[in-house]
């Protein structure tokens, strides 16, 4: 178990390194120099002084040596476009941003996703089951692009105008407050965790209940609530904690569009305007610093399934 | 004894008699032989919520390719005395903000959307079955070192990597579906790689090699039908993730920017003039919904046709 953590550790950090080794390479083929419209009208020592500042004025390989150094005692590179401003200081002003936006709508999604999915399984064949089914498809087809933009419509005035549609709690109000302006963009994310939750653990627990451990449980004459709740849930939670590395990469990314419909100030939107405005530096740090949140968190699942689950715990032992 | 028993069960020797045993048809097929593909074909039709999709999807497809031809008015000439007109009859959908016929334009942009989406199908399913397959054939190291290229592939979310290759390459069509592909070959190729492990070792390819049947015949007969019913299913459920990525990227100013037309370009759009024009907004939202719904729905129902465990 020991030596499964940490074999899967130091793969983790390889692929870490592998990713900012393949985005540092990736980013030195950009097309242009992204200092050449602030440089334009300096003097020819003022450029040389701030090319050197960004290290710009070396070559490639020595480039990346120094960024990857950077990268290990934790410096991930300064703003080509706002001086001053480093993936750090942005981390502290941003991040909490973003993380109130996934965490409501992964609590709200997930929470809601799995109660459907339970009344699904539990009423199988019945109006309840097809349209709790029926529902989550429709859902899961309409974009959360188009379902924010529709329901910024609705609430902006085209139809009601009780909701904030734009703007984000800040200040005092970071973590809790500010209500009113969180409740559309967290339904808009929290939609598509509904749909694809309920119908994981739907057909999940119909799985479970054919096993033969639940006939058992039968034929001793358990009540049904007991079944389901000492037997069937806690087996048919399985694949659903394999299914939450995948709902934290899509927490991170889909936010991206989220926080572009309400312009909301976190990551994503840092993020995609530093792409476009080619801000080399920001987007390689924070490409490494998102990949690594995103495979911490994979990795840490993986042990803990270890935990949950003994069969796994007998497969990564063999390992 | 034995009499005793007989009596009791009202049964005697003489209720009983030989009608003979005939085995000469034992062997012979009791329904008709069909193949895979009618079989799929049968049960897909079977499926009421499938067919209407796909129905919807060739309807779908016949209006992107006509209507941006067939509806005269000009893609991209601007006329100041229309614009931001609500929808009527010679606007189907009204005018946008230049006063171009929205109609036409939403079509154009499905049109776009849809090249997209197959061209990445076919680049992705072309990479991953030639990867997916290589990676089955040699197996050991070469499978090994080749799992583990995919496995850092998928450890980055793959809008990142989207967004990153739009940037290193520009913005376009080429760049736009290299950008597409670059992750998405990887569920490809494992699927491939799994089916065709999984056949290698299954009991009646054993079967039918021990039968002497030829390499050739176990490939056509086994293999094919069994990874194309996979590899099918598997590019049907990326086609609609495709059509979002595409729009998504576009919506954020980094697919395809205008003048190109796409659904994404007409969504940004429609989101700067929908307080006051909704319907330049409402109406690509409809398209939109409507293409990646019948993709999802016929998805769905070609997952059950395409099993070939279910086959009866």
């Amino acid at each position: 178990m020991l030596k499964y953590t940490i074999q899967r550790f130091f793969a983790m950090i390889l692929t870490l390194i592998i990713i900012a080794t393949a985005t540092f390479f990736l980013l030195a083929a950009v097309p242009g120099d992204p200092l050449v419209t602030k440089a334009e009208r300096l003097s020819e020592e003022q450029k040389e002084r701030m090319y050197a500042k960004y290290g710009l004025d070396k070559g490639v390989l020595e480039r990346y040596i120094i960024t990857m150094k950077g990268f290990f005692v934790g410096d991930f590179g300064e703003s080509i476009t706002f001086p001053g401003e480093t993936v750090w200081s942005i981390a502290e002003a941003k991040l909490p941003v973003s993380a109130r936006l996934g965490i409501q709508q992964m609590l709200i999604g997930i929470t809601v996703g799995l109660g459907l999915g339970i009344i699904a399984a539990m009423k199988k064949g019945t109006w309840a089951d097809y349209t709790i089914i029926t529902l989550s498809i429709l859902l899961i087809s309409i974009p959360h692009l188009v379902f924010g933009l529709l329901l910024q419509y609705i609430f902006a005035g085209g139809v009601v105008n009780i909701l904030p549609t734009i703007g984000w709690p800040e200040g005092d109000e970071l973590w809790f407050g500010g209500w009113e302006y969180t409740i559309l963009p967290t339904l808009t994310g929290c939609f598509s965790y509904i749909a694809s939750y309920t119908r994981l653990l739907k057909t999940s627990m119909l799985d479970v209940v054919n096993q033969d451990y639940v006939m058992t449980a039968e034929s001793k004459g358990l009540s049904n609530m007991r079944i389901i709740f000492k037997h069937v849930l806690r087996n048919s939670f399985i694949p659903v904690c394999t299914n939450l590395p995948m709902s934290v990469a899509m927490c991170i990314t889909g936010s991206f569009f989220i926080e572009k419909i309400f312009a909301i100030p976190g990551i994503g939107l840092y993020f995609t305007s530093a792409v476009q405005s080619r801000d080399l530096s920001i987007v390689l740090g924070w490409t490494v610093l998102i990949s690594a949140m995103y495979i911490i968190v994979v990795f840490i699942t993986d042990i803990l399934y270890t935990v949950v689950d003994p069969r796994i715990r007998i497969r990564g032992g063999k390992r | 004894m034995d009499n005793i028993k007989a009596n009791n069960s009202g049964f005697k020797p003489e209720d009983f008699k030989i009608i003979g045993c005939d085995n000469a048809d034992s062997d012979a097929m009791a329904r008709p032989t069909i193949t895979y593909w009618q079989d799929a074909w049968r049960r897909l039709r079977k499926n009421p919520v499938a067919m209407i999709s796909l129905v919807v999807l060739v309807i779908v497809i016949i209006m992107a390719a006509v209507v941006p031809i067939a509806t005269g008015w000009d893609l991209y000439a601007i006329d100041a005395v229309n614009k931001n007109q609500g929808p009527s009859s010679i606007h189907l959908f009204g005018t946008d903000s230049l006063g171009r016929d929205l109609f036409t334009r939403v079509w154009q942009g499905a049109r776009v959307s849809l090249i997209v989406a197959i061209a990445c199908t076919i680049i992705q399913a072309v990479i991953g079955c030639l990867y997916g397959g290589i990676m089955a054939y040699f197996g050991g190291i070469v499978d090994d070192i080749m799992m583990r290229i995919i496995e850092i592939v998928t450890s980055v979310p793959s809008l990142l990597v989207n967004l990153l290759m739009m940037m290193v390459l520009g913005n376009g069509m080429g760049a736009l579906l290299v950008a597409m592909c670059i992750t998405s070959w990887c569920a490809t190729a494992r699927q491939m790689r799994g089916m065709i492990m999984q056949l290698r070792e299954s009991e009646y390819v054993l079967a039918a090699e021990t039968l002497g049947a030829s390499p050739k015949r176990i490939i056509i007969k086994h293999l094919i039908p069994n990874c194309l019913g996979v590899l099918i299913l598997n590019l049907a459920t990326h086609i609609p993730q495709y059509i979002f990525t595409e729009s998504g990227l576009s919506f954020l100013g980094l697919g395809l920017q205008a003048p190109e037309i796409s659904l994404g370009n007409l969504l940004s759009a429609g989101q700067e003039q929908m307080m006051f024009y909704p319907s330049q907004l409402i109406c690509p939202s409809i398209v939109l919904v409507v293409i990646v719904l019948a993709f999802n729905l016929l998805g769905d129902g070609l997952r059950d046709a395409l099993d070939p465990r279910l086959r009866q």
